[in-house]
């Protein structure tokens, strides 16, 4: 066979006519095709082939490399670098728009950057996890069995695993003693359903073994500094335990942070435990390809099956057919995708604070703010298009295309985006921190120059360079050439004129509407933290973890009686501020009805220490053994429960626990306003922080303080410590813990502040531009006018009304917008301020107007006042 | 005259394009000089000091010669100019000159 058959390999050869310049093409092919023959004579095809690749790949030199001048036609290349060079002197020669317009659309796009930054992420929650599509969290609080039984009874369930938490625990290593938030009990199987990276210890065993701990990362490191960590055993809430593994730190994106994970200790309520007692998170992993309708579907004849039965125990029916023929509630089990859980049920997240209103709310700011930079470009542009009637006149007759010179208005408007994107990210950086206030996230560069944010970026920004830079394209390109060398002025027609101003009113209509939102936002603030809690919260002390006092309880108040800044003290088992639980009472009446009452524990001497008052009845005493048996109840309570006398009528328990009410205190709230006050009722505890049945319950001791705030703490501090040494101190004020309630309406007032402040910057920027650009065009008319006679007044008045009947425009938009969007938003909250109030909507629209009429007065006054010489004598 | 700005290998190559007079394209020229001096070198090298030569204005080139050993494809055939010429004879005579200069060494060395 002669060599001449043969064939070199064929991507060499593509290769090589792919980055090979064509005037080197032919002989460098030639050359190495010569020596390709030779050498399947000399050494055989193999090597032959094996060279001839080699050669190619030794040819890859810049020298014979493509330039740009190869790729493609020449010509398009070479206008590319025209447009290139012709955008920057039009941007250099109007050097004032230039920067408004750079300057406005890289603010709106910083904003967009960090929000696109906190979307992405907050899109991303629980996705690290492997096989996350196929695991679904099941109820809300679920009962011990559920997941071992549901496991064995529903073959879509792979897997299961329960979890509780997150609550905090004290350790004690060695003598160091530490509080740590952020843990949770965990099967055994729980790195079965959640990714889990072990650094130390062996995944499988770690949680198996009652008293085991596994720890984070950075746990671990505080604890132990670098030593290794496995095997340590340490003192934690109490318990002996044995630290089993070390695992990375969860990632930020995961709807429960963790720092710790215990193990369940072998006991019934874990092992065993109930179906109707309901304390568990569980997880499961269901099989590829199974519908969690079906799933959720199965659980229904599945709690029938198992809750059922235990259930109507309790309610003294037959069956629990009868119990859903008499109206029960049928009892099922939710199937929920945990990716869902951050963003669609809150409720559900272990606290990571998640919200698709939240995603919404930040999406829509963030195409305001970036509507209203695109809107300045587009009208600078539009408006300044007649300076560059020549210039398009010129390149028509000179032969340019329509088409060519849409291009080269693209290019510019690219170039404009393109700068004030590295403006952008410049800005955006500087401004993370406050950002991460306002979204309650932390966020670091990492996230913010993560690839896919600035991938993100990057579309946006050809989008805005698109949107923004398409329709001074098209006008200016459609400019007739012989009007536009006449030097006849052409104004892109009436209808560019009035798109113009309809774009300035919308840009007002989106300042307006953000800043009514603030005003309402905080407003109602304001309302909230003025109203009536009906109680004295300020002087309120409250001393956390008093549960560990136990026996010791009696000391520590009695050495607590002797601190003369004290007034008063109680003991309590709940935190008001935070979640009451709620417990099922039933009235003693003929016809008995049921309600859940907020529940609280108190010793008597709450009502003082709280400022409550007692509206009828007397106060429960703690000494009286007559008294273990009574109630007081809050005026709610009183209205629900609607009898004329309810001093020594009784509510129930059920099993013949009755409870006495004996007095009615006023109703005051002890959650957020966002909810009403409900019926409450008060139950006794002992002095010792005991109630019946030596169930121990004092949780939180409630100090009176009348003085100075810091050395009472001290000296309670002190007291603690010097009776407590494995729990450190931890305390709250009242008003405060109130306070911080309203966290998330206070991070709203401060998002809406803040973009309603930069909604305004870049629309008066705009406004700043275009009233200069028009007043520039207008010079001849007002030094007519003013030579006629007009006043200086008179002029500013005639320019300033134009602007201000655009304001009025916007606000006729953003007022009924806003009295809808912020209605809605008011839904949440029991107590609402009146919308009604014209000072809402009154307010912000003159702000703006004011705002307006100072970015055009200043310069109106000026062009007024100017020398009317100037201008007529250039004819 | 000048400096002239040429290297080791180029050199070498200019000195192969002018002894192969008619015949010097890529690779007769990499032929000869692993005939010649025993070194292996590749293609790529030879083409880019050809170019290099070329573009310092030291070689001329013309194309042609489209045969069956290279599947149809021209090849570009190099040719040493005057310029060409005067820089080889001018590196020649420098050499020669620092050569004669060089005092005895061989001798004194021997008599340490």
């Amino acid at each position: 066979m002669s060599p001449y058959d043969q064939e070199p390999p064929q991507w060499a050869i593509r290769f090589l006519r792919f980055y090979c310049k064509p005037r080197a093409l032919e002989i460098i092919e030639g050359d190495a095709y010569e020596l390709f023959y030779k050498r399947i004579d000399n050494e055989g095809i193999e090597a032959a082939r094996k060279k001839f690749s080699w050669d190619v790949l030794r040819f890859f030199r810049l020298r014979y490399i493509k330039g740009l001048e190869d790729i493609n036609s020449l010509n398009n290349i070479a206008m590319i670098k025209n447009y290139i060079k012709i955008s920057f002197r039009s941007l250099l020669k109007q050097r004032f728009y230039s920067l408004i317009n750079i300057g406005g659309l890289a603010i709106g796009l910083a904003a967009c950057l960090l929000i696109v930054m906190y979307i992405s992420n907050e899109l991303s929650y629980d996705k690290f996890h492997a096989d996350s599509e196929r695991i679904y969290r099941i109820g809300v609080w679920t009962p011990a069995r559920l997941a071992i039984q549901s496991k064995l009874d529903i073959p879509e369930i792979e897997e299961t695993t329960r979890i509780q938490g997150p609550y905090s625990q004290t350790f004690n290593i060695d003598g160091r003693v530490f509080k740590e938030p952020l843990g949770f009990n965990a099967d055994s199987t729980f790195h079965n359903i959640f990714s889990v990276e072990f650094i130390e210890g062996n995944p499988d065993e770690s949680l198996k073994e009652p008293n085991s701990v596994i720890l984070t990362q950075t746990l671990a490191t505080k604890f132990f500094g670098y030593e290794s960590a496995v095997g340590r055993v340490i003192k934690a809430g109490g318990d002996i335990v044995k630290v089993t593994g070390v695992v990375a730190d969860p990632p930020k994106n995961s709807h429960f942070g963790y720092r710790f994970i215990n193990s369940y200790p072998n006991e019934t309520w874990v092992t065993v435990g109930n179906w109707t007692g309901n304390n568990f998170f569980t997880y499961a992993k269901f099989t590829k390809g199974s519908d969690p309708e079906e799933v959720e579907n199965k659980m229904t004849d599945f709690a029938a099956k198992y809750v059922g039965p235990e259930l109507v125990k309790f309610t003294g029916h037959a069956n629990y057919e009868e119990y859903l023929a008499e109206g029960g509630r049928a009892r099922g089990f939710s199937v929920r995708a945990m990716t869902d859980l951050h963003l669609y049920y809150p409720s559900l997240s272990l606290r990571s604070g998640g919200s698709i209103d939240n995603v919404y709310i930040f999406s829509a700011v963030a195409l305001f703010i970036l509507v209203i930079a695109c809107i300045n470009f587009m009208n600078l542009s539009t408006a300044r298009s007649a300076m560059r009637s020549k210039e398009v006149g010129m390149r028509k007759v000179l032969g340019s295309l329509k088409g060519q010179l849409i291009n080269q208005f693209l290019v510019e408007s690219m170039m404009v985006s393109v700068l004030s994107m590295i403006l952008a990210i410049g800005l955006a950086s500087l401004t993370l921190n406050g950002f991460n206030s306002l979204a309650n996230r932390t966020f670091d560069y990492q996230d913010l120059f993560g690839g896919s944010v600035m991938l993100q970026l990057f579309g946006l920004v050809l989008f805005v360079g698109l949107l923004a830079g398409s329709y001074p394209a098209f006008v200016l390109s459609s400019f007739k050439p012989i009007k536009a060398l006449k030097g006849e002025v052409q104004k892109g027609g009436k209808g560019s004129a009035f798109l113009r101003q309809g774009l300035v009113a919308f840009q007002f209509a989106i300042s307006i509407f953000l800043i009514i939102s603030t005003v309402v936002v905080f407003k109602q603030l304001n309302f909230l933290t003025d109203q009536k809690l009906g109680f004295d919260a300020e002087q309120v002390l409250i001393v956390k973890n008093a549960d560990v006092l136990e026996d010791k309880a009696e000391v520590f108040k009695t050495n607590l009686s002797q601190i003369p800044s004290i007034e008063n003290m109680a003991m309590s088992r709940d935190f008001i501020s935070e979640r009451v639980s709620d417990w099922s009472y039933e009235t003693v009446e003929e016809n008995s009805r049921n309600h859940s009452f907020i529940n609280m524990f108190a010793t008597d001497d709450f009502l003082n220490t709280m400022g409550l008052n007692l509206i009828e009845g007397r106060n429960f005493t703690n000494t009286l053994v007559s008294d273990t048996a009574t109630v007081l109840i809050n005026e709610a309570a009183k209205k629900w429960l609607g009898w004329d006398e309810v001093l020594g009528r009784k509510i129930s328990r059920g099993d013949g626990e009755d409870y006495t009410i004996v007095g009615v205190v006023n109703d005051f709230n002890f959650t957020s306003l966002k909810n009403k006050i409900e019926p409450m009722v008060i139950r006794v505890m002992g002095e010792d922080g005991r109630v019946e049945s030596d169930w121990y319950a004092g949780n939180y001791v409630y100090l009176r303080v009348n003085g100075n705030f810091r050395e009472t703490v001290s000296t309670v501090e002190s007291l603690w410590k010097s009776i407590i040494t494995d729990e450190p101190f931890e305390y709250a004020y009242l008003d405060e813990a109130f306070a911080a309630l309203y966290d998330e309406e206070e991070r709203f007032g401060k998002l809406f502040t803040t973009s309603s402040g930069l909604a305004i910057i870049i629309a008066c920027l705009g406004l700043f531009a275009l009233a200069a650009f028009t007043l520039e065009r207008r010079f001849k008319e007002i030094a007519v006018r003013k030579v006629l006679g007009a006043s200086i007044s008179s002029i500013t008045l005639m320019i300033l009304k134009g602007f201000t009947i655009l304001v009025g425009a916007g606000a006729l938009i953003a007022i009924p917008v806003g009295y809808i969007v912020m209605g809605d938003w008011l839904q949440d909250f029991a107590y609402q301020i009146s919308l009604n109030n014209p000072l809402i909507w009154i307010l912000p629209a003159l702000m703006v107007a004011t705002i307006a009429w100072l970015t055009v007065g200043f310069l109106s006054a000026k062009t007024a006042m100017a020398n009317p010489i100037k201008a007529l004598r250039s004819e | 005259m000048a400096r002239i700005n040429m290297g080791e290998f180029e050199e070498l190559v200019l000195l192969i394009v002018a002894i192969l007079n008619d015949n010097a394209y890529g690779i007769s020229v990499m032929e000869e000089i692993e005939a010649q001096t025993n070194r292996k070198i590749n293609i790529s090298a030879v083409h880019s000091a050809l170019d290099r030569l070329e573009s310092k204005g030291f070689l001329g080139s013309h194309v042609g010669g489209a045969t069956k050993e290279r599947g149809g494809r021209r090849k570009r055939y190099f040719t040493i100019n005057t310029a060409g010429q005067e820089a080889l004879n001018f590196i020649r005579e420098q050499r020669n000159k620092l050569h004669d200069q060089i005092p005895n060494l061989g001798l004194e060395y021997v008599s340490i």
